[in-house]
């Protein structure tokens, strides 16, 4: 206790392990809050890889179908049920509203888009027992990816499945197709290529069409027509899967009321009268539609804007139509019948009833008679089930005698079986995810589960016996057991269900909010620090005791918390590149008006007010790249300059500036090392990096052809020099450390050494982060070169009025403001955006062509923040030594560098802070998955790596 | 002034009647200011005679403003380009007639000295703010140059126009007034908290723009001129009730 208190008295403060010790405890306890909010915000799933077997069922309690009726059966048994449907058509219509399918009667007010797809209501009228509306509730998040996984698979996917592959979408759980191609059937799909991208190699033919282009309404919708109607004519498949994307996107760029919307929705009826004239001439007995069942399907709905992705009411419900070809007896229908009727406008009566999306997988499973995928939580969903009892009754009708049940208590026991083996095969999902997955369920809520199932299978046990003594007798005693069993099965599914969404859709909110609240702690912890430091720094000399707040400190918290701010709103975290450059070019002109009152540093101030419009144009250009893959964004074109990007001026200069630049910067290192006196090792690694600077030089001109390398092989040429980059980048940064390490100089002049050890550490990674970025690297490295002179030099403007005020910590506060904001800037004018498709994927493979998990991480990792943050804090140490009174103590000049790496770790943090408030509050926001969620993830990597670096660095430069 | 104030209800009501209570609103915003700065002026004038001269340069001003708004009947809305190039037109004028009544040394600077090089400065400060405005993020294009244009046009007209025809070229009062912000004068005054409430009032102006509200009005550079007029009229205001202040204060001193 004496030790840690010891370690806390004042003359510590300062050191090198003090910096280290409290720059590494604040990071713990950013990642314990960043863990915790996590924890409770990004909803994590563990995929887990087993596969449902045919086999399995007979594991099971239950009745598998063979051994009821093997010898009858005329058609290929099942495997886990009966099968009661042999063809199944799936009309996928994307992002269809409940209110598009039902009946505008359902509803107070008669929109213009309700009542089009007449020919769903003629069906459902006319044949209540065979022909279905249901009202499709599905689980946030509504994206089209995820819910095409979740109507797949069975479960409910999250925003991160653990165990997703590294940029591949590929499904890799169970699913219903896995389960389909395994069990012989013949899938045809057509339509979106989504369905491609998570099933590769599971279609015996499919026609994808590109999905990516919104702004397209037809493409995919009419290559789906082209090749539907004849493939319903042909023979070679079991199932069709057709995916329509026009409504979705006639969403996103018109909205839900508009005329493109209503045409789409006509055209969609007049595909649907079609389908359905195809299947039913063909549903004679023998004929190939006999058994056929169609599902016109939504994925999920959308609001009226236009925009899924949450979980209000209009973007969950969608709608499943089901009409199965061949009549059921109306009996067994209506034994479970939860449906509304009324009567729609031409005095029709149609019913609705709902169904659960999570419902969809395995009661398609049991229909087709398939093994439940293994990840199901599902539940046979009764009323769609029913809908196709028609197929047994005429069996049955030619093989048992009518005496021995009646239609409704055959098909009640079978229903019960299904549920029998519906609720073992979730029961041992839930078992098996338990024991794999590292975060699963909480003890009590598993054994709450286990209980009823126990219940349900102690009722099984009994009603199974009567069921075989009673089997030639009449049944009024079985009836009611039957019933009882299936509220039985049912709470149990429900109860599996309830608690599967608690984990994956539900957010914890008591643990978002203690790790908001160590967020805060650290911030608390931090300002003090500082306010500390700030103390005793006055203690140790004399002249920066009195802290005289500037306009520029003022102006220098406001921007802190403006920016911080801004993020409470999904507007400006779009444009927070532009934001961020708003608040530079204010800095930089309060800098200017401050130069011309005091008529001095005037070049440097308009240096730095003419940087950042170049850094606002390729932010905008940046923006522009991002317009194209994202929908959030619409930014109007006229934005961009009118450069015609293919004129062999502009390919001339975008080969030579960057070269052209890369030489400036090769020269001004070249400089530093001439000018300056010190240890040799350095000198020898800032030479690597000159000579690392004429490689790259070759690469891109060999690349772009201007030097004539023909006879090098073209691996040698594109992977060996960025391969040697990157090795001399690590013996350089190493041989810094082992310097760091091992040498122990005395140096009189503190401030030059340190001034050397920031060159040497940045020229070591410039050429490995110029060479990920490309062409943009040295004009970036460029701009970030001349924003941080500027930005240093302007701190004489106020060192010079306060007199030697430079001790104390507010005179930073705007230099370390700036240097941010200059830091934000560059991670978004070099390309990148807050969202996992503004990753420049193709920065990890420059140098490799085979793709390696870690390796290419690290590269893109480096790519990513190698401008807005190795750069920026590697530099920091810079604004204390170039811009201090000299002859300082060392133990002063730690102290302020320790507050300047404080300061910056504090600024960073309050952004992340207002990020983490931010996503709290909009959690229920439409946009939380596409914007919120991809912002918070990037912020937080670059949080933890701000102090990883911090801490880094602390060790590095702190004497 | 009662009479005044129902004309303005009377008004209010009757453009709200309207379908477009957008378009509206704005209009009644402008008019409720073009109405009520003149009366506080008014108001004062007859309460302190001493700075009648100030008082008439703001009240002609904003009646200038009134008059540009009410006879042609364009608004920024629908064409912004035309509208700014009508307001700093009359705005022009009327300012740099007026100020250049209160020229530094009357004795060697003829009137129309001062007038020139008011003219001189419009242009001039034009580019000055039209710099300013493309550092902060203004967007750069053709179909943009002619609001730019004219939007900085306005902004010289509030900011640099009544200082060059007041002073001129001497460095040293510019420096005084833009880079120190030491007024010592009512004249000082007249010239430096206009101009300041007009940039800071330009600076906010700005943020609404990248909301996704889809409003008009978010164009650049729409709401950045309504921040930049309404910074100057509250920096007119302020700098009057400074010059009251000081007056009353020399009053009470004298008593």
């Amino acid at each position: 206790m004496a030790e840690i208190w010891g370690f806390w008295r004042n003359d510590n403060w300062g050191g090198r392990s003090w910096a280290f010790m409290v720059f590494l405890g604040i990071m713990v306890l950013h990642i314990l809050a960043i863990l915790l909010f996590t924890r409770g915000f990004l909803l994590t799933r563990t995929e887990l890889s087993q596969y449902s077997q045919c086999s399995d069922v007979f594991d099971s309690p239950c009745f598998p179908p063979k051994n009821h009726n093997v010898n009858n059966s005329s058609r290929a048994s099942g495997c886990w049920t009966k099968p009661s449907v042999d063809r199944l058509v799936i009309i996928v219509l994307d992002a269809i509203r409940f209110d598009f399918v039902a009946p505008s009667t359902f509803y107070t007010e008669k929109k213009p888009w309700m009542d089009k797809l007449q020919v769903i209501h003629e069906l459902a009228s006319q044949r209540p027992s065979s022909a279905r509306i249901f009202k499709a509730i599905a689980d946030p998040p509504t994206t089209s990816l995820q819910r095409l996984k979740g109507l797949t698979t069975g479960g409910l996917p999250t925003f991160i499945d653990v165990g997703n592959s590294f940029g591949a979408p590929a499904i890799v759980e169970d699913n219903l197709i896995h389960q389909l191609v395994a069990n012989g059937k013949r899938v045809v799909m057509m339509g979106d290529d989504t369905w491609v991208q998570l099933f590769p190699h599971h279609f015996n033919e499919s026609y994808p069409f590109p999905s990516f282009n919104v702004k397209d309404l037809h493409t995919v919708d009419d290559g789906c027509i082209k090749n539907l109607l004849p493939t319903l004519y042909k023979e070679d498949w079991d199932v069709l899967i057709a995916h329509f994307l026009g409504v979705d996107h006639a969403g996103h760029i018109f909205g839900v009321d508009s005329s493109p919307m209503i045409e789409k929705l006509e055209q969609y009826n007049g595909i649907l009268k079609k389908v359905v004239e195809v299947l039913e001439s063909q549903s004679g007995p023998g004929d190939l539609h006999e058994n056929t069942m169609l599902l016109v399907m939504g994925d999920h709905g959308q609001t009226l804007n236009g925009d899924h992705g949450g979980g209000s009411a209009e973007e969950v419900e969608t709608s499943i139509f089901a009409l199965s070809l061949k009549k059921p007896p109306s009996s067994a229908l209506a034994a479970f019948d939860k449906s509304t009727c009324q009567l729609d406008m031409q005095g029709r009566r149609i019913c609705l009833s709902s169904i659960q999306q999570l419902d969809f997988t395995v009661t398609v499973s049991a229909l087709l008679g398939l093994p439940f995928p293994f990840g199901s939580i599902g539940h046979v969903n009764s009323e769609l089930f029913a809908l196709a009892a028609g197929t047994w009754n005429l069996e049955r009708l030619a093989t048992h005698d009518r005496q021995s049940l009646s239609e409704l208590d055959e098909w009640m026991q079978n229903y019960v079986n299904v549920l029998c083996i519906n609720s073992w095969q979730v029961k041992k999902y839930i078992d098996v995810y338990s024991s794999l997955s590292l975060i699963g369920f909480s003890e009590k809520d598993l054994l709450h589960v286990s209980e009823l199932y126990a219940q349900a299978q102690e009722f099984w046990s009994l009603t199974s016996k009567s069921s075989v003594l009673h089997e030639n007798e009449s049944s009024s005693t079985l009836l009611p057991a039957i019933k009882r069993q299936i509220e039985a099965y049912s709470a149990f599914l429900a109860s599996v269900a309830s608690l599967a969404r608690s984990n994956w859709t539900e957010f914890n909110l008591k643990l978002m909010g203690i790790g908001f609240c160590v967020m805060l702690f650290s911030l608390f912890l931090h300002a003090f620090s500082i306010k500390r430091l700030d103390n005793l720094c006055g203690l140790y000399s004399p002249s920066c005791g009195d802290s005289r707040n500037t306009i520029g400190m003022i102006f220098a918290c406001i921007a802190v918390l403006t920016r911080a701010c801004s993020f409470l709103s999904n507007s400006y975290i779009l444009e927070e590149g532009r934001v961020a450059s708003f608040l530079l070019a204010t800095t930089a002109l309060l800098q200017l008006r401050c130069a011309i009152m005091k008529k001095m540093m005037l070049l440097e101030a308009l240096a730095l007010v003419f940087l950042v419009p170049f850094l606002r144009f390729s932010i905008e250009l940046g923006q522009l790249k991002q317009a194209v893959s994202s929908l959030f964004l619409k930014i109007d074109p006229s934005r961009t300059l009118g450069i015609n990007g293919d004129s062999q001026f502009w390919m001339s200069i975008t080969q030579f500036v960057p070269i052209l630049a890369l030489l400036i910067v090769a020269y001004l290192l070249y400089k530093s090392i001439v000018c300056c006196s010190c240890h040799r090792i350095l000198k020898y690694v800032i030479v690597g990096s000159l000579s690392n600077f004429l490689l790259i030089a070759i690469y891109w001109a060999s690349n772009d052809n201007l030097l004539n390398l023909l006879m090098v092989p073209r691996a040698i040429r594109v992977n060996l020099i960025p391969r040697i980059i990157y090795a001399v980048g690590v013996i350089q940064v190493s041989l810094l450390a082992i310097v760091q390490l091992l040498v122990r100089e005395k140096t009189l002049n503190l401030e030059g050494s340190t001034i050397f050890k920031v060159l040497a550490l940045i020229s070591a990674w410039s050429s490995t982060i110029i060479v990920i970025s490309g062409k943009q690297g040295p004009l970036a490295v460029l701009a970030l070169l001349i924003g941080g002179w500027c930005i240093i030099r302007l701190m004489r403007l106020e060192q010079d009025t306060d007199n030697n005020n430079s001790g104390s910590s507010l005179f930073y506060t705007l230099p370390v403001t700036q240097w941010n904001l200059l830091a934000v800037c560059m991670f978004f004018s070099t390309g990148h955006w807050c969202a996992f498709d503004g990753l420049r994927y193709a920065a990890a493979f420059v140098g490799f062509d085979e793709f390696n998990l870690i390796r290419q991480a690290i590269l893109l990792t480096i790519d990513t923040f190698g401008f807005s943050h190795i750069f920026p804090i590697f530099g920091l140490p810079f604004l204390v030594a170039c811009c201090c009174p000299p002859r300082q103590t060392k133990r002063l000049f730690s102290m302020r560098l320790c507050q300047v790496y404080l300061m910056y770790g504090l600024i960073t943090a309050v952004s992340v802070t207002f990020t983490i408030l931010c996503v709290t509050i909009q959690r229920r926001h439409l946009m939380v998955w596409g914007l919120f969620a991809p912002k918070f993830v990037f912020d937080v990597v670059g949080l933890v790596l701000a102090d990883i670096m911090i801490c880094l660095s602390s060790l590095y430069y702190i004497v | 002034m009662r009479s005044l104030g129902l004309r303005l209800q009377d008004e209010i009501s009757h453009t709200l009647h309207d379908n477009q209570i957008w378009e509206a609103s704005t209009l009644v915003h402008f008019k409720l200011f073009l109405y009520i700065v003149p009366l506080i002026f008014i108001w004062f004038y007859q309460q302190t005679k001493t700075v009648s001269k100030s008082i008439q340069t703001q009240t002609g001003l904003v009646s200038a403003f009134w008059a540009a708004q009410n006879f042609y009947s364009l608004n920024l809305l629908s064409n912004p380009a035309e509208t700014l190039y009508l307001i700093w037109i009359v705005e022009a004028s009327v300012v740099i007639l007026l100020y250049s009544l209160f020229r530094h040394n009357p004795d060697k600077c003829s009137y129309f000295k001062a007038v020139g090089r008011a003219l001189l400065g419009l242009p001039a400060g034009a580019i000055v703010n039209a710099l300013g405005a493309i550092v902060l993020g203004a967007p750069v294009g053709l179909q943009h140059l002619r609001k730019t244009l004219h939007w900085s046009l306005l902004m010289s007209v509030l900011t640099f126009v009544p200082a060059a025809s007041i002073f001129g070229s001497s460095w040293t009062d510019w420096h005084r007034i833009f880079a120190q912000t030491k007024p010592i004068g009512a004249i000082d005054y007249m010239i430096c908290l206009p101009a300041h409430g007009a940039a800071i009032g330009a600076w906010f102006g700005a943020w609404p723009m990248p909301l996704d509200w889809e409003r008009p009005w978010q164009e650049w550079p729409i709401c950045v001129t309504y921040g930049a007029i309404f910074g100057y009229l509250a920096g007119m205001m302020t700098s009057f009730g400074f010059i009251v202040f000081k007056n009353w204060r020399r009053h009470v001193k004298r008593d």
